[in-house]
């Protein structure tokens, strides 16, 4: 009896002992698989799936700048990144939102207004510009100011006339809020509201925004499109006289210049030296791209001129001279700017509403609603 | 029999869990470096005292600041050890914190150091980690607001030159970088010698002469120009006087 009952406890003790040596085991292997793992915190939060998206470079396109293998984008961090853009939340007054300005239907510009208008209806100096193809860009805004677009939206949070916030402030509110830890979480594998979170799902949303479907890039593909003779007579016209600055797929050549604009005397905007310094670069901007340039009226760094005919009016009669003018746009004998007939300047427009991509603008990704 | 097949195969599970994490968990130690902002053999007063320059302008400091990156630790055996990016940024403030503190630095002996002044830009700010560093930047106000990059010295105060004494100006440097084509960036390596243990925290001070903005490598007179942001020819000039104004005691 005795034997037996030191037998049992012996097992007993076997057991018990296997038994916590199992739990060191599984406690060891937990630890282990968290440890290199480092995404999943001590919180318990458990990731849930979220597939990367596919980001495909049209093939009339370059190589992108966008360093996709640092923030490849992610369902959830798309997901994220739009609820950051459309949200008012982000801008003091809880009301201007990215979206706010960069409005999906005119190729994401404003459009109402000549230059943006921000929180409590503060006028900017700039016209809001297009978002698209951003991941092909070098730098960012009409001079350049910032050349990571991870670093953008420092910009318009904190600048008065935009969006009026500091970042900390605007990192507090989202996790105070009822539904963005958990989205930032889903999107990123662990918890945490961080500013290069942030920062990073906006990217991801704004990366994926391509342009690259209008029946210029099909024409430029080899898919089955013809143009009409006003707008084949325009492209020509457009390759001799435009496209050595708005040059190649994306439609500018990325560079700064001053393409004549009279100085505004109302904003005394120098462009391009305000970022660089130099007076060489003075009333200088960047070359924007022109893709659905018939929608993102009002025209050039600060809105001036209404119309493409207003536009071209201007490269024949209005290019003023200064020092910095753009030598491409000197003509041999003398005179300024680009001589055009008004057939010419009709056949251009006609071309550059082959530049108008619907499938972007009417894309339920990009959607507010 | 069971048990010790179980012990050795834990023991096995645990030696193969750490060796994927860190290789033999090294001792680690702390380090604090300390910014000492001088003037001459003096501390940096703000506000109170008045000093002089080279080119025989007198001035009052009101604000210092500068970003402290990317730290890097070398040992004598010619090892180094990299602060990792989003532990390596600071601000260093004349009127709040003067200290970096650097934690997870194996222990032995450190014969040199080298850091950054400012951010580097073809770090910043994608590479993971500097993102994180733009609240603690703006808070100290050390972000511009028209651009999307970082003021990586900000040095203001007010001066008086001989020929007009009597009425003080203000003079304002923000020297930093910005688009792709201005950049004020400076890494600077100086000796230290420093044992780090896992039982105290080390620290090591830095000094910072104060007046080397004005007089070093270049001379910058406030009378010529008393306010430099985004300028091509003087803000990098203040860049290499500030490379040069650091030591160890
Ligand atoms: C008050 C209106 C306004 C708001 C709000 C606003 N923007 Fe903008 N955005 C502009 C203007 C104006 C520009 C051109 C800025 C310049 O040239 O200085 C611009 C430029 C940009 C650009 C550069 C595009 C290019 O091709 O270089 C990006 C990217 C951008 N905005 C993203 C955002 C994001 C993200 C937000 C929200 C965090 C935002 N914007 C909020 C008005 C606004
Ligand atoms: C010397 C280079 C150069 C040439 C040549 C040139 N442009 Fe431009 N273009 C610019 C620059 C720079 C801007 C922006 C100017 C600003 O906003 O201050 C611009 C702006 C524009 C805009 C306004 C875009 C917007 O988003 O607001 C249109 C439209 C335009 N150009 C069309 C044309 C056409 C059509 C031609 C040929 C007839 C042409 N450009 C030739 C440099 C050039």
């Amino acid at each position: 009896m005795l034997l037996k009952l030191q037998k049992t406890y012996k097992q007993h003790l076997v057991y018990s002992k296997l038994k916590y040596l199992f739990y060191i085991f599984i406690f060891l292997s937990i630890g282990c698989s968290s440890d290199n793992n480092s995404s999943s915190d001590d919180e318990g939060y458990t990731p849930i799936p979220n597939p990367e998206l596919t980001f495909e470079i049209p093939s009339n396109f370059p190589e992108t700048t966008y360093d996709l293998s640092q923030n490849p984008p992610t369902e959830r961090g798309f997901e994220l990144g739009k609820k950051l853009f459309y949200d008012g939340q982000l801008a003091s007054d809880g009301v201007v939102s990215c979206g706010f300005c960069h409005i999906q239907s005119f190729a994401f510009t404003h459009h109402t207004h000549i230059t943006s208008h921000g929180v409590d209806g503060k006028i900017g100096e700039r016209n809001a510009q297009p978002l698209h193809n951003l991941a092909f860009m070098q730098d960012f805004t009409w001079d350049g100011a910032t050349t990571f677009l991870d670093s953008q939206p420092i910009i318009p949070l904190t600048a008065e006339k935009e969006m009026n916030e500091t970042i900390s402030n605007v990192l507090s509110k989202l996790e105070n809020d009822p539904n963005y830890p958990e989205m930032f979480a889903n999107a990123f594998g662990s918890e945490g509201v961080t500013a290069e979170r942030m920062f990073k799902a906006l990217s991801q949303f704004m990366v994926l925004m391509v342009s690259a479907n209008s029946k210029f890039d099909k024409w430029q593909r080899g898919e089955s499109v013809t143009f009409t003779d006003d707008e084949e007579a325009g492209r020509i016209l457009f390759d001799t006289n435009c496209a050595s600055c708005h040059a190649g797929s994306l439609q500018t050549d990325q560079s700064y210049r001053n393409n004549g604009l009279p100085a505004d005397p109302e904003f005394m905007d120098n462009g391009r030296e305000k970022v660089t310094g130099l007076p060489e670069d003075s009333f200088k901007f960047k070359v924007p791209s022109l893709r659905n340039i018939e929608i993102t009226f009002p025209y050039m760094h600060d809105g001036r001129l209404a119309t493409l005919e207003d536009v071209l009016d201007f490269y024949s009669d209005g290019v003023e001279d200064s020092e910095t003018l753009d030598p491409i746009l000197r003509q041999t004998d003398g005179s300024l700017g680009i001589p055009l007939t008004s057939d010419e300047k009709n056949q251009l427009i006609a071309f550059l509403k082959t530049l108008t991509d619907n499938d972007f603008l009417l894309d339920n990704r990009f959607a507010e609603f | 029999m069971r048990i010790y097949i179980l012990i050795l195969a834990s023991i096995i599970i645990l030696t193969g869990c750490s060796g994927d994490s860190s290789p033999n968990t090294p001792e680690v130690g702390n380090l604090t470096l300390d910014f000492n902002n001088l003037i001459g053999d003096n501390n940096l007063t703000l506000n109170s005292r008045v000093y002089t320059n080279n080119s025989d302008e007198t001035y009052e400091v009101s604000e210092l600041k500068y970003i402290i990156s990317n730290i890097v630790l070398t040992s004598a055996t010619g090892a180094s050890h990299t602060i990792p990016v989003e532990d390596s940024y600071f601000v260093i403030n004349q009127d709040g914190a003067t200290t970096a503190t650097l934690s997870d630095i194996p222990v032995g002996n450190y014969t040199g150091i080298r850091f950054g002044v400012g951010v580097d830009p073809t770090k910043y700010p994608i590479e993971s980690g500097t993102l994180n560093f733009i609240p603690t930047a703006e808070e100290a106000g050390m972000l511009w607001t028209w651009s999307a990059g970082y003021k990586f010295i900000k040095f203001e105060g007010i001066y008086t030159t001989t020929t007009d004494e009597d009425e003080p100006n203000t003079f304002l440097y923000h020297v930093g970088s910005h688009g792709a084509t201005l950049d004020n960036y400076k890494e600077v390596e100086l000796s230290i010698s420093k044992e780090i243990t896992s039982t105290a925290t080390a620290s090591q001070t830095i000094n910072f002469d104060v007046a080397k903005i004005f007089d070093s490598i270049n001379t910058l007179s406030l009378e010529e120009k008393s306010d430099i942001q985004v300028d091509p020819e003087n803000a990098p000039k203040i860049a290499e006087n500030v490379q040069t104004a650091f030591s160890i005691q």
